[in-house]
């Protein structure tokens, strides 16, 4: 089975102080830090665990400059064989980044191709989508479960509500991973080097021939969601906070 | 064979010359409660059963104390055979989750504790005098190492500002390293991440060399012991592969250290503080004591305190027992089951009558709170590091 993986480097946003730069229209990046998108190391990690329990090949693929590099070199020490990297600046947009996408993909050789279910970043969750219907495959999202049977999977999505739902689909088909699909193995530093004898391939967009499409969304304006005016904190002794907090639940119908 | 970073087990680690006396064992902190079986391990390391090491989780119950390395009588290094052992799982990748989040968030945040690069600094923001910082540009004779978990960490915070409020009134010209302070890689080198230790040791060598640091004061006696005894091996090893090292010596000391000197200079004295009117018993870390022998120091400080009474635990210098927050322990729990040593020590403290818990580590301080409220003792019993004591009683 050959797979291709899509993954992103994006920012660590978790803890960290997140403010708007000054145009209004991205976030302040100099004092965050960047590692590879969460899902897309499940995707990775899937992808090399299908190959070792069968024959083939895992190709992971990223869009960017010289410095979204260590992802790759990452992925290829945990075990892909090799990599791609599409020399052009990320274009954000989700539409115009799948065009790109599908135009690199579908000139490679791949039974599965893998996206993160989201990225970190935006979280839109429907780049891996976009491209499945541009290369006219079929799709899974929010994959949690992968078992490989003869040209077919037998594939498990999560869904809302704690319930999985399982298909058979027929190969080629591309999934989005969802986390906790398996347990990502730790990728040592010296395994990262070593790992630097593998192939990572850099490519232009002359080279994949990307054309150029207009964006489906633009962004307007980015800002911090302001502090809501309906919080009430309740004060007073534990006991008289209790009955406060007793008596409004019940004033609000929550009994 | 199996391969570790420096070689084969035999070659590294001389493991033919282990009698299998089981001194080791005996003496292990943890062995008790848990599965993990030195004089095992270093059978294993002979038989070269490399295969198996996966099954023995317990290889991560290991606190790195180093008591079965004092007392080997072959002179080998068991501690450092499991360092071997957990370096050649690092490499297979299949290691316990809070390990390999904790690793990855060093190579990532430059930190084991997951907490943003951007946070290392918060610690100083309730702290009224001001401190130089020597990343940008101001000059000191020592650089105060704070480490990783004094900086991050909410509990032990208080020993990072307490330390800057005691060297500041006893007039020791120090400066920090702010959110360029990076880790000093002495915890991922426990937990079996040589090629993450060696890049640690040759960026901050260099960090050192770029902000001309070479007199370094630890909060911890990790930082302490790997800058101390760790560094000059790995830095050898790095320039022979030819990697670009300076050549700078550093002198490093942990704080009791300090104090003592300054005691000796007469710098430091009773007359400078109030009454301190509690029962203190001091817990030897075990990379203070049994790792390097430094038992004096501590003790001296907290004698001279006036008001204090010191008392001794049965158990104490290189009998002390392991707070079992080293090795990498603050991020793998462990197999063991039964009573947590540091349950043990509180108990035993409390038998003693004290009412203070002195320590002289960010692991043990850890350790040691979280066992005196589950142990109950919250009414009784504080625990202290000595620089939060000194904090509290300097006029």
């Amino acid at each position: 089975m050959d797979v291709i993986v899509c993954v992103k480097k994006v920012p660590d946003t978790a803890e960290a102080d997140v403010s708007v730069g000054a145009g209004g229209r991205e976030i302040n990046k100099e004092r965050l830090t960047f590692a590879i998108n969460e899902w897309d190391n499940y995707a990775v990690e899937e992808a090399i665990r299908l190959k070792e329990e069968d024959e083939g090949t895992v190709t992971v693929v990223t869009v960017g400059g010289k410095d979204k590099e260590d992802i790759l070199r990452r992925s290829l020490a945990m075990g892909a064989d090799k990599a791609i990297r599409l020399d052009m600046e990320d274009p954000e947009d989700s539409f115009v980044l799948a065009n790109v996408l599908y135009t690199l993909i579908k000139d490679q050789k791949f039974d599965l191709v893998l996206f993160g279910a989201q990225s970190g970043d935006f979280n839109s969750g429907v780049t891996g989508v976009m491209v499945a219907r541009m290369l006219g495959i079929s799709h899974a999202a929010m994959v949690n479960g992968i078992e490989v049977l003869d040209g077919r999977t037998k594939t498990s999505r999560e869904l809302e509500g704690g319930l999985n739902e399982i298909y058979e689909i027929k190969l080629p088909a591309l999934f989005t991973i969802q986390t906790g699909i398996n347990e990502p193995r730790y990728v040592s530093i010296s395994g990262i080097r070593k790992a630097r004898k593998k192939e990572l391939k850099v490519m232009t967009p002359a080279d994949v021939g990307v054309t150029e499409v207009k964006p489906m969304l633009s962004l307007e304006k980015m800002y911090l969601p302001p502090p809501g005016k309906i919080a009430e904190i309740i004060g007073g002794s534990p006991e008289e906070a209790a009955a406060k907090l007793a008596s409004l639940l019940k004033e609000k119908g929550a009994f | 064979m199996m391969e570790v970073e420096e070689g084969n087990f035999d070659e590294a680690y001389d493991v033919y010359a282990c009698m299998q006396c089981g001194k080791c064992t005996g003496s292990c902190a943890v062995s008790l409660r848990s599965d993990l079986n030195i004089r095992e391990l270093m059978r294993i390391a002979i038989l070269n059963e490399n295969g198996e090491l996966e099954k023995h989780e317990e290889i991560w119950d290991c606190t790195s104390c180093g008591i079965c390395t004092v007392r080997c009588p072959r002179d080998l290094k068991p501690a450092e055979v499991i360092v071997g052992m957990r370096s050649s799982l690092v490499e297979g990748g299949t290691i316990p989750i809070t390990v390999r989040d904790a690793l990855e968030s060093v190579g990532t945040n430059n930190n084991p504790w997951g907490r943003p690069k951007s946070k290392r600094a918060e610690w100083l923001e309730d702290l009224d005098v001001k401190v130089k910082n020597i990343s940008e540009g101001e000059d000191a004779e020592y650089l105060l190492y704070i480490g990783c978990t004094a900086s991050y960490d909410p509990r032990i915070q208080s020993v990072s500002r307490a330390a800057i409020n005691v060297l500041t009134k006893l007039g020791v010209d120090f400066g920090i390293l702010g959110e360029e302070e990076p880790c000093c890689g002495s915890e991922p080198r426990m937990m079996g991440e040589t090629g993450l230790f060696e890049m640690l040791v040759e960026d901050n060598l260099n960090l050192f060399d770029e902000f001309s640091i070479s007199k370094i004061i630890t909060l911890s006696p990790h930082a302490y012991n790997t800058f101390v005894n760790d560094y000059p091996e790995c830095a050898k090893r790095l320039k022979e592969d030819d990697a670009e090292i300076p050549d700078i010596e550093l002198e490093v000391k942990h704080y009791t250290q300090i104090l003592e000197e300054l005691i000796d200079d007469g710098r430091l004295d009773g007359e400078m503080m109030n009454e301190f009117s509690e029962t203190v018993i001091y817990h030897d870390p075990c990379y203070l004591g049994k790792r390097n022998n430094i038992f004096e120091p501590p003790r001296k400080i907290l004698n001279i305190i006036p008001g204090a009474r010191c008392i001794e635990f049965d158990r104490r210098e290189d009998r002390s027992l392991c707070c079992e927050g080293g090795g990498g322990r603050m991020w793998a729990e462990g197999t063991g089951t039964g009573e947590r040593n540091s349950i043990i020590r509180v108990n035993d403290a409390n038998r003693d009558e004290a009412t203070v818990i002195a320590v002289a580590c960010p692991f043990c301080l850890s350790t040691l709170e979280d066992a005196r409220a589950t142990a109950g003792y919250e009414e009784t019993m504080r625990v202290m590091d000595i620089f939060e004591i000194l904090d509290e009683v300097l006029k």
